[in-house]
């Protein structure tokens, strides 16, 4: 579903499973920022959570093979609500049945990724899990009129 | 992700970082991050020009951190955006390594 007759392929990005790559997320969000008008911290919240559930893929799902697909889909279903859609040939995992981890204690070594589901959960407005055919579907919702009221 | 070191009056060290502290970033600064832990003992990390803070960047912090403090050390951090706060507070890092908003007040901290 994609909003305002925007051009699908400027709302689709498509990276291969290595870490670098997801370098390419942030200016492709700023372009879709201009083109939406997306508030600068709705961009954040969007940015952060790629970067957790792109890494997250890339690391364990993916567990290092390099050429593997991830695909990033935006969407605008109605105004002022964006859904970012990442799909992969990973095996089945569901990122929303991992528990949290707790927050990290003074001598406690942090886990390389290890707060990234707190992340995804606090900076995201709606989370969906979906199994394809062919692996794992995520689909992460950003509200302005939610992150308006946060910031008051 | 750029690093700059300056050693400020009273021994403290002032570390500022400019970029976005995503797993690139974190990777840049890593080492230098490293050494100051192992060789100061009162470090403000400024992060006013940090546009970017994800769980790859917060270990980039707390592992400094908990390296100076078991060395008898501080570290506070200083002037963070709203969203990379809310990052910070996200995963509790605050409780962790103080931050402050006003330079005074985090050079306060680590006399």
């Amino acid at each position: 579903m994609i909003g305002n007759g925007a051009n699908e392929s400027q709302d689709q990005l498509v990276l291969r499973s290595r870490l670098p790559e997801i370098a390419k997320v942030a200016p492709w969000l700023q372009d879709r920022a201009r083109q939406y008008a997306i508030p600068w911290n709705v961009q954040f919240a969007m940015d952060l959570c790629l970067e957790e559930v792109l890494s997250n893929i890339i690391r364990h799902g993916y567990a290092g093979a390099e050429d593997r697909p991830l695909v990033v889909k935006f969407t605008m279903p109605r105004s002022r609500y964006f859904i970012i859609v990442v799909d992969d040939e990973a095996p089945y995992f569901n990122p929303l049945d991992v528990p949290d981890l707790p927050p990290v204690g003074p001598n406690q070594q942090m886990r390389v990724g290890g707060q990234g589901i707190r992340l995804l959960r606090r900076f995201a407005d709606a989370l969906e899990y979906e199994r394809t055919a062919t692996g794992n579907q995520l689909r992460i919702g950003f509200s302005v009129a939610a992150s308006e009221v946060q910031m008051k | 992700m750029a690093i700059a070191i300056e050693e400020l009056t009273g021994g403290i060290t002032k570390v500022t970082l400019d970029g976005r502290l995503d797993i690139l970033g974190a990777a840049a600064v890593d080492m230098k991050m490293n050494i100051i832990a192992g060789s100061r003992k009162a470090v403000l990390v400024d992060l006013q020009n940090v546009s970017f803070l994800g769980s790859m960047g917060l270990r980039s912090l707390v592992a400094p951190a908990q390296a100076i403090r078991s060395r008898g050390g501080k570290m506070v951090l200083f002037g963070p955006n709203e969203s990379v706060e809310k990052v910070l507070k996200t995963a509790c890092i605050d409780t962790l390594i103080p931050v402050h908003h006003e330079l005074q007040s985090a050079l306060a901290a680590l006399q």
